[in-house]
């Protein structure tokens, strides 16, 4: 009974299919293991039950000689000849599975930058021109993608390792710093996806969140659409003297407002104990152009950096250490 | 004038030390073996109460007891010392007392070196735990404190560094002293191939103690000299390279699974044939098995980096695939010694039975991530906190019991409840599942390790109340086991020198043994020399008779 629970609860487990064709592939290696490992531990777990069962002592059993044989060259040469024989045979379906899952597309549809640091992801979408990511503890990136179409994806760390994992698509992939990762996968079935980190990244990991839409063709377009233009739409009003507080990696805001009257003033005030931010202005999130670059600084400490007069229009400035997760429009009005 | 006064010839007899002192001081096999046991349950309840802490906090969605900061610290030192300062030191502990009476020695090789690699372990241990007190708390980057994350934290990941630097120099010391011990003072016919198999995975453990341990000690200086030093071994910005120390880590960290497994297969393999009255089965392959074991152990680690995406596949997957040949042996041979016995279910026994059971669902579970592209998809989640568990807490720790309740007769002389024994048995057995099986579905659902927290709606909640109320049973168990050591201490010492008809040296002498182990040495002629003189004596006194 134990058995066919045990049975049922992996074969239940399974019933998450896969949402991409590599993970129907992972799948399916998933369900041919069972089969053959199955057998393996219903045969072992039973023979053990027999054996307590069928070899207990029994009364007046005690004195009747037990044999005393313990084997001998034989019985070894068959015990080391089954393993080996399921491991051979097993080694060969997962290289199968392997090279399948690994085969990089060569026209993929859309390529996808995905670059973790503590404690976000930013996905920049290289041909369509624009970014997603979120604010830590506080918002969830939520990027879309085509059904049906092959996803080109280059993993990048910018401080410790992360995982992307996505438990539907059943793959996750380290992203290291210094190391980046390539590879590709084909959504295969609309729907809402959770991913998060999956390999311990300090303090937030818990909280490293993201989801992921896939959507018809259609969808996609008007999805693509609406992220380029919200890029270009951000609006505030100069208030005072310009002050940026970074607390868990995000900035308290994403717009500062200044007049077009002379030099200017900004403090960055850096509450992340023991991590590195710097603030820089630049034309736009492609950094083209470099307005003002301060230098960086470990926290908990305040820098006041000073600005020299800017023509008015619309900037962008960032952290160059967590690059657009931490990133907002400076105005000059 | 005065007469000197006539000089005794007897000497003064010693001044009878302070028990406290005779302890502190002691160089005695016997008495380093019980310090350890000691050291190691005392380690155990610590990161006991921290599993306990870990599995309410994971009761429900939201935050119930610590902060994230605190659970981070809560996994991390769970993790190490349970594997640092419980399951590595109980084996040594038990083998510091059992191997020089099963090869019939007077004490080990060394027996100051002895002491010394045991008081090593209270001052390391206790060093990692110091990093509680310290500013920003103890580290918390996990047992395996990946770099770059185990760059960041603070005063309590260098205690954490040093304080394994420490532990591990006592894991090499300790490893030596086994190995000459094992290869010097065997008793007359006391051959390599009489050995009780225990002794066998004992030296096995010992050679990959000596051999993995200053793997890890040059990681963990190497990760020092980053942090404090201006190093840049593990930082890409400067030419490091991240994946370095997985590699470093896990060269020594694979051996260090079988370091930490080895010790109970001889424990069960030990007991099995005790209570079944019959030889082990296959001794020779039991013994070629460690062997290709240990010499395979060294060449699997990349199998924990599968996720990297930055190893060779096959061939990692292919020898970590190897490595389940030898282990299938051992099932095989553990099942035929069972095979027409004459099974007495004691506490012992039983302990090797729930073994068997278990820790064969972890070399089963474990198949799935021996294949890269199905590790991909359950590496990091719930599916490996399963996998280990049964295989170093179904395994070793039920082998560990095994082991307790089997030598605990010899090493104070008075026996444990039975009936006891069996309630921890069936409490443990039946919490363990509840706790760890459930974790199995939870990796496939999806959870990731070493999460704080996790959200409301993802289906993973009534799993994680299964996993948490079974950690609570396993907690009851521990209780039992507890009251069964109090009240067996409070009884007289009336252990007979053999209470189980065992088949090695150790039953041959009192229970507890002398001081010199032997007033007599049996004649050693197989690997049951016990059985042997028992068998003789039943066979004379039939002639006797007749």
């Amino acid at each position: 009974m134990g058995v066919a629970g045990l049975a049922g609860a992996l074969l239940a487990g399974c019933a998450k299919q896969g949402a991409t064709v590599q993970g129907q592939q992972i799948h399916d290696l998933y369900v041919l293991i069972i089969i053959l490992a199955a057998p393996v531990f219903v045969g072992v777990e039973g023979a053990l039950l027999w054996c307590v069962l069928r070899y207990r002592r029994r009364r007046g059993s005690d004195g009747r000689p037990v044999p005393q044989g313990a084997g001998g060259p034989r019985s070894l040469a068959v015990f080391f000849a089954i393993p080996t024989v399921l491991v051979a045979f097993f080694f060969l379906l997962g290289e199968r599975t392997l090279a399948d899952v690994q085969r990089r597309e060569p026209n993929p549809a859309v390529e996808l930058r995905i670059d973790s640091f503590q404690w976000q992801w930013t996905f920049y979408y290289l041909n369509e021109g624009f970014f997603v990511t979120g604010r830590t503890l506080t918002k969830v990136p939520v990027i879309a993608l085509p059904v049906g179409a092959p996803v080109h994806v280059r993993l990048e760390a910018r401080d410790v390792v992360h995982e992307f994992y996505v438990p539907e698509f059943l793959f996750m992939r380290n992203a290291l710093p210094g190391r980046p990762n390539e590879f590709t996968f084909t959504p295969t079935r609309i729907g809402t996806f959770r991913g998060q980190c999956a390999e311990f990244c300090g303090l937030h990991h818990d909280q490293m969140r993201f989801v992921l839409k896939v959507v018809s063709q259609a969808d996609y377009a008007a999805w693509v659409d609406q992220q380029r233009k919200a890029a270009q739409r951000v609006d505030c009003d100069p208030t005072g003297p310009l002050r940026l507080v970074s607390k868990d990696n995000s900035w308290n805001t994403g717009c500062l407002a200044v007049g077009a009257s002379g030099p200017f003033v900004v403090s960055v005030s850096n509450q992340d104990a023991g991590i590195e931010h710097n603030f820089a202005v630049y034309d736009s999130a492609k950094r083209r152009r470099t307005y003002f670059q301060g230098p960086r600084f470990v926290g908990v400490a305040e820098q006041t950096y000073q600005l020299r007069p800017l023509p008015k229009g619309h900037y962008y400035f960032e952290c160059d250490v967590h690059g657009p997760a931490m990133s907002g429009s400076l105005l000059v009005k | 004038m005065a007469i000197a006064e006539p000089r005794t010839t007897e000497r003064a007899p010693e001044p009878q030390r302070h028990w406290l002192v005779q302890w502190l001081t002691t160089t005695d096999h016997k008495r380093i073996g019980i310090l350890y046991l000691l050291n190691s349950f005392a380690f155990f309840f610590v990161a006991g109460v921290f599993a306990l802490l870990m599995r309410t906090e994971l009761t429900a969605p939201g935050r119930q007891l610590v902060t994230t900061n605190g659970y981070n610290q809560l996994f991390t030192l769970h993790g190490t010392l349970m594997i640092f300062l419980f399951i590595l030191p109980v084996l040594v502990g038990f083998g510091n007392y059992l191997v020089p009476l099963q090869i019939g020695a007077l004490d080990m090789a060394f027996p100051r070196i002895n002491a010394l690699s045991f008081w090593l372990l209270p001052v390391g241990g206790l060093t990692i735990l110091s990093g509680l007190l310290a500013k920003g708390g103890a580290a918390a980057a996990g047992w395996t404190s990946y770099a770059p994350v185990s760059e960041q934290g603070g005063a309590g990941q260098d205690l954490w560094i040093v304080g394994l630097v420490v532990v591990g120099t006592a894991s090499i010391l300790s490893g030596i002293n086994f190995i000459v011990t094992i290869l010097r003072l065997r008793a007359p016919g006391m051959t390599m191939t009489r050995l009780p198999v225990f002794v066998w995975s004992m030296l096995a453990t010992s050679l990959l103690m000596v051999l993995a341990t200053p793997v890890l000690t040059a990681g963990l200086i190497m990760l020092f000299a980053d942090r404090r030093l201006g190093a840049f071994f593990f930082n890409p910005a400067h030419g490091g390279d991240v994946l370095l120390w997985q590699h470093v880590f896990w060269f020594f960290g694979h051996p260090e699974v079988y370091m930490l497994i080895l010790g109970a297969w001889g424990v069960v393999s030990e007991i099995l044939p005790v209570f079944s009255g019959r030889p082990l089965f296959g001794y020779p392959g039991v013994i070629l098995a460690f062997v290709l074991i240990t010499a395979l152990s060294f060449s699997v680690w990349a199998h924990h980096m599968f996720a990297t995406g930055q190893v060779e596949f096959p061939f990692f997957s292919a020898t970590t695939e190897l490595i389940s040949i030898p282990t299938g042996v051992l099932f095989f041979n553990w099942l035929a010694t069972l095979w027409r016995g004459q099974l007495r279910f004691e506490p012992p026994m039983l302990f090797a039975l729930g073994f068997i059971a278990l820790f064969l669902v972890g070399g089963v579970d474990g198949v799935w991530m021996a294949s890269p592209a199905m590790d991909f998809a359950i590496h990091d989640t719930y599916w490996v906190v399963a996998h280990i568990h049964y295989v170093l807490f179904g395994g070793t720790v039920f082998g560990i019991m095994a082991a307790t309740y089997y030598w605990f007769p010899k090493i104070t002389g008075r026996l444990l409840s039975r009936k006891l024994g069996q309630w921890h048995f069936w409490l443990m057995f039946l919490g363990f599942n509840l706790t760890f099986f459930p974790m199995h579905e939870l990796g496939l659902r999806g959870m990731p390790r070493r999460v704080a927290d996790y959200l409301p709606d993802l289906g993973w909640s009534f799993l994680n109340q299964l996993a948490t109320a079974g950690s609570f049973v396993i907690a009851a168990s521990m209780l039992v086991l507890l009251v069964n050591v109090v009240l067996a201490l409070r009884r007289p010492r009336t252990a007979p020198a053999d209470p189980w008809e065992g088949n090695t040296l150790e039953w041959a002498t009192t229970s507890p043994p002398p001081v010199h182990n032997f007033d007599r040495l049996l004649e050693v002629r197989s690997n049951r020399p016990v059985w042997d003189a028992r068998e003789r004596a039943r066979i004379q006194a039939a002639e006797g008779r007749t």
